[in-house]
C-alpha cells in the first residue's frame, strides 16, 4: 500500500463509517422480517451440503479405485458446493483448514503432513497425475465433509454472518479467484468463482425485497454488477446451454477479461458490505 | 484506628435476647414463606371469572385492560370442556379438559385488541374478549428483538423439515389404510403422530387445524360417533383399539389435507418469540390436563409425552444462549428439569414391561416441573409486555 494515499483512504473510510452509522440509525427493517430469509438461507445451505456429501462420495471413491481421469473430472464439480456455502463452512475453522486450506497456509507447503483436503488431492491429481498414496487423504476429506454436514445441521445461523456472507464471498473472489491462485494445478478457478458468486447472489436475492425498501438504487446497482460478472463468466462456459459442463481453464481467461472482472467484483464486495447496516444488523 | 477486637464472652442476658430475636425472625420468615405459598396457590382470586355452560360462555363478552391477566374458568356444564383465547386463527392461551363443576385459572399477557373465546363444545358460539389499552406502567424493557432472529429462523427450519416428514408419513398412513394393511398403518401412524407432537406448539397456534388433527372424542357432541370427529385420536381408535383399518379412509384423507393446509399456513406465519417458551409450556400442560385425575398412563400417552419432550428439547436448545446471558439460574433449572424428564422417559421405555419403571405420579411431577420452568423463561428474557 502506498503511504501517500493513506490520508485520503482514512477520510473516505471515516465518511463511509458515518454514512453507515446514519443508515443504521434509520434502518426501518423489522427484525422479525429477517427470520424468513435467514431460515431460507439455511435450507439452501443444507441442500448444498447434501450435494457436497454425495459428490464427495463419488470423488473420493474414484480416488480410492485409482481412476485418475474420473477423479480429475469430479474435482471441480464437487468443490462448487463448498464454495457456495463458505460463509457458514468457514465458521468451523478446524474443518475449513482440513478441507480447503492451500499449501501456502503451511510452513512446509505441499510436503507438510498437515496439508490435507481438496487442494492436497488437487496436487496429486493434476500435478503428479496420480492417486497413489491418496486413500488416506480421500477418506479424511470424506470424514470432514460428513462432520461439517452434521455440525451445520445443528447450527443456529447467526443473522449477521448470513447477511455479511454475501460480501465475504465477493471479497474471497477478489482476493483469491481473480488472481488464479486458488486452483493453481487444476486451473478450475472459474468453477469456484461461479460457486462464490452463486452463494453471494443467493444471500442478496433472499434479502433483496427488504433492502429495496430501504435503498432501491443500491439494489439496482448490485444487480447490475452481478449481471456484469455473470455475463463475463458465461463467455467461458464450455456449453452455454448446460451449466454442468463447466468452464474453460483459467489460463484461457484473457488479461483484459481478468481486469474487466476486477472492477465489478470489487464494487460488489464493497456494496454488499453495507447490507448488514442497511438491514439493521450492525 | 487500631482497636483490637477482643473475643468477649456475651453476657447471659445478651444471649437470651439474641435467642428471642432469632426465634422471632424465624417466625417472621415462616410467615412470609406461608404468605408467598398462598400467593402461588391462589393467584386468581382477583382475576376475571368466566362460567362455561352447556351452551357457551357467561358473560359472552368480556372487557379487560391490556397486560398480564388472570381468568378463572368455571365449568358449569356436564362434561369436560376447553377454553381458549384466540387471535384470528392463532391460539394465544388455553386450558383443556376442565372437569364438570371445577375451576381452572389461566394467565395470559394480552395486547389491546379483540379476541375470541372458545366456550366448551366446538359447536358453541364464540365469546368476545375485548382488551383495552391500559396504562403502560411496569412494562419491562424488552430484550432486543434482533436477539430472536437466529432462534426463530432455526425454529422455522426445524418446522419446515419436520413438516416434510409429516407430509410423507401422512401419505403413507393414508395409503396403508386404503390398502387395509393394519401393521403398516400402525407404523405410519406412530411416525406421523410423533412429528405432529414435535410440532404441537406451532400447530396449537392454529385453532381450527389443531382441532381437526388433535381433538379428543369428548370435544364433540356425539363423541366417537360425531361426523366432525377426525384426526389422530379418531385414527388411533380404529388402528389400536379396534385393531382395524375399516371406516378410516375419510379421516385419513382429511389428515393429509389438513397437513397440507398446515404447511401452507406455517409458510406465511411468523411465530411470535414469546410463543417459543409459552407455547411449549402450554402443550405440556395440555398433556397434563388430560392426565389430571386418572393416573393410569397408557403406552400411547407415554409415546405422546416422549414426542412432546423432543419438541421441547429443540426449544430449550434455541433459547439456551439467550438465557445464559439473561438468567443462568433459570437456564440451570430448565435444563435439569428437562434432563430429569428425559431420564424418566428413558427408564420407562427401557423397562421390559411397557409401563412401570417410573411411577406415574413421578412422571406427572417431572412433566409439571418442566412445564413450569418453560413458563418462567419469558419473564427472565423480559419478553412480556
Amino acid at each position: 500500500m502506498k503511504t501517500s494515499k493513506l490520508p485520503t483512504a482514512w477520510l473516505t473510510a471515516g465518511a463511509l463509517g458515518l454514512l453507515s452509522l446514519t443508515t443504521t440509525a434509520h434502518a426501518d427493517v423489522a427484525p422479525e422480517a429477517l427470520v424468513g430469509p435467514v431460515a431460507d438461507y439455511k435450507l439452501y445451505v443444507l441442500d448444498n451440503l447434501e450435494q457436497l456429501v454425495t459428490h464427495t462420495e463419488d470423488f473420493t471413491a474414484a480416488i480410492k479405485t485409482g481412476d485418475v481421469e474420473k477423479a480429475q473430472a469430479l474435482y471441480a464439480p464437487t468443490r462448487v458446493y463448498y464454495e457456495r456455502i463458505e460463509p457458514i463452512a468457514e465458521l468451523f475453522a478446524d474443518l475449513d483448514a482440513s478441507i480447503d486450506a492451500r499449501e501456502d497456509d503451511y510452513e512446509k507447503g505441499v510436503e507438510d503432513p498437515d496439508f490435507t483436503g481438496f487442494h492436497r488431492l488437487e496436487y496429486a491429481l493434476f500435478h503428479d497425475n496420480t492417486t497413489d498414496g491418496m486413500e488416506t487423504y480421500a477418506q479424511g476429506l470424506m470424514n470432514d465433509v460428513n462432520d461439517l454436514d452434521s455440525r451445520v445441521q445443528g447450527l443456529t445461523f447467526p443473522p449477521e454472518t448470513v447477511v455479511g456472507g454475501a460480501a465475504a464471498l465477493m471479497e474471497e473472489v477478489a482476493a483469491t479467484k481473480v488472481s488464479g491462485e486458488e486452483d493453481r494445478y487444476s486451473r478450475t478457478d472459474l468453477w469456484d468463482f461461479q460457486g462464490n458468486v452463486d452463494g453471494a447472489r443467493e444471500i442478496f436475492d433472499l434479502f433483496k425485497p427488504l433492502a429495496a425498501e430501504e435503498d432501491a438504487d443500491f439494489v439496482a446497482r448490485v444487480q447490475d454488477n452481478f449481471d456484469d460478472v455473470e455475463a463475463t463468466l458465461a463467455d467461458y462456459r464450455l456449453d452455454t446451454e448446460d451449466p454442468t459442463a463447466g468452464f474453460e481453464s483459467y489460463d484461457e481467461v484473457s488479461d483484459a477479461d481478468r481486469r474487466a472482472l476486477t472492477g465489478p467484483v470489487t464494487v460488489l464486495a464493497e456494496d454488499l458490505s453495507t447490507l448488514r447496516g442497511l438491514l439493521g444488523l450492525n | 484506628m487500631s482497636n483490637a477486637v477482643h473475643p468477649a464472652t456475651p453476657s447471659p442476658r445478651a444471649l437470651r435476647l439474641g435467642l428471642v430475636m432469632s426465634f422471632l425472625l424465624v417466625l417472621f420468615a415462616l410467615g412470609v414463606f406461608t404468605l408467598s405459598l398462598e400467593a402461588v396457590r391462589s393467584p386468581n382470586e382477583d382475576g376475571y371469572r368466566v362460567n362455561v355452560t352447556s351452551s357457551g360462555c357467561e358473560p359472552n363478552r368480556l372487557e379487560v385492560p391490556a397486560g398480564q391477566r388472570t381468568f378463572t374458568v368455571v365449568n358449569q356444564s356436564d362434561r369436560a370442556i376447553e377454553w381458549e383465547i384466540v387471535d384470528g386463527v392463532m391460539v394465544l392461551a388455553e386450558r383443556e379438559n376442565i372437569a364438570p363443576g371445577l375451576r381452572q385459572p389461566l394467565t395470559a399477557t394480552l395486547k389491546a385488541g379483540d379476541y375470541a373465546m372458545t366456550c366448551g363444545l366446538l359447536s358453541n358460539p364464540h365469546g368476545t374478549l375485548h382488551v383495552v389499552a391500559g396504562d403502560s406502567n411496569a412494562e419491562p424493557a424488552a430484550l432486543s428483538t434482533t436477539a430472536f432472529i437466529g432462534p426463530l429462523a432455526e425454529y422455522r427450519v426445524y418446522t419446515t423439515l419436520q413438516l416434510r416428514k409429516l407430509r410423507s408419513s401422512a401419505d403413507e398412513l393414508r395409503d396403508a389404510i386404503a390398502a387395509g394393511d393394519l401393521s403398516a398403518a400402525q407404523q405410519a401412524y406412530r411416525e406421523a403422530r410423533r412429528i405432529d407432537l414435535h410440532l404441537a406448539m406451532p400447530i396449537g397456534l392454529f385453532s381450527d387445524i389443531d382441532q381437526r388433527l388433535n381433538a379428543h372424542a369428548d370435544d364433540f357432541e356425539q363423541r366417537e360417533n360425531d361426523p366432525a370427529f377426525v384426526g389422530f385420536h379418531r385414527l388411533a381408535g380404529g388402528l389400536f383399539e379396534r385393531q382395524s383399518t375399516a371406516d378410516l379412509s375419510t379421516a385419513a384423507e382429511q389428515l393429509v389435507t389438513d397437513v397440507e393446509t398446515l404447511a401452507t399456513r406455517l409458510k406465511s406465519a411468523s411465530i411470535p418469540p414469546q410463543q417459543l417458551a409459552d407455547g411449549s409450556a402450554r402443550v405440556l400442560e395440555t398433556w397434563l390436563d388430560h392426565h389430571r385425575d386418572d393416573t393410569s398412563i397408557e403406552a400411547r400417552d407415554l409415546a405422546d409425552l416422549i414426542a412432546l419432550t423432543e419438541g421441547a428439547d429443540k426449544i430449550v436448545s434455541l433459547l439456551s444462549p439467550l438465557l445464559e446471558s439473561q438468567s443462568p439460574e433459570i437456564l440451570h433449572t430448565l435444563e435439569s428439569n428437562l434432563t430429569a424428564l428425559q431420564r424418566d422417559l428413558q427408564a420407562d421405555t427401557d423397562s421390559p414391561t411397557s409401563r412401570g419403571a417410573v411411577d406415574d405420579a413421578d412422571l406427572l411431577q417431572t412433566t409439571r416441573a418442566l412445564a413450569n420452568s418453560l413458563s418462567d423463561i419469558n419473564h427472565a428474557l423480559t419478553l412480556e409486555g
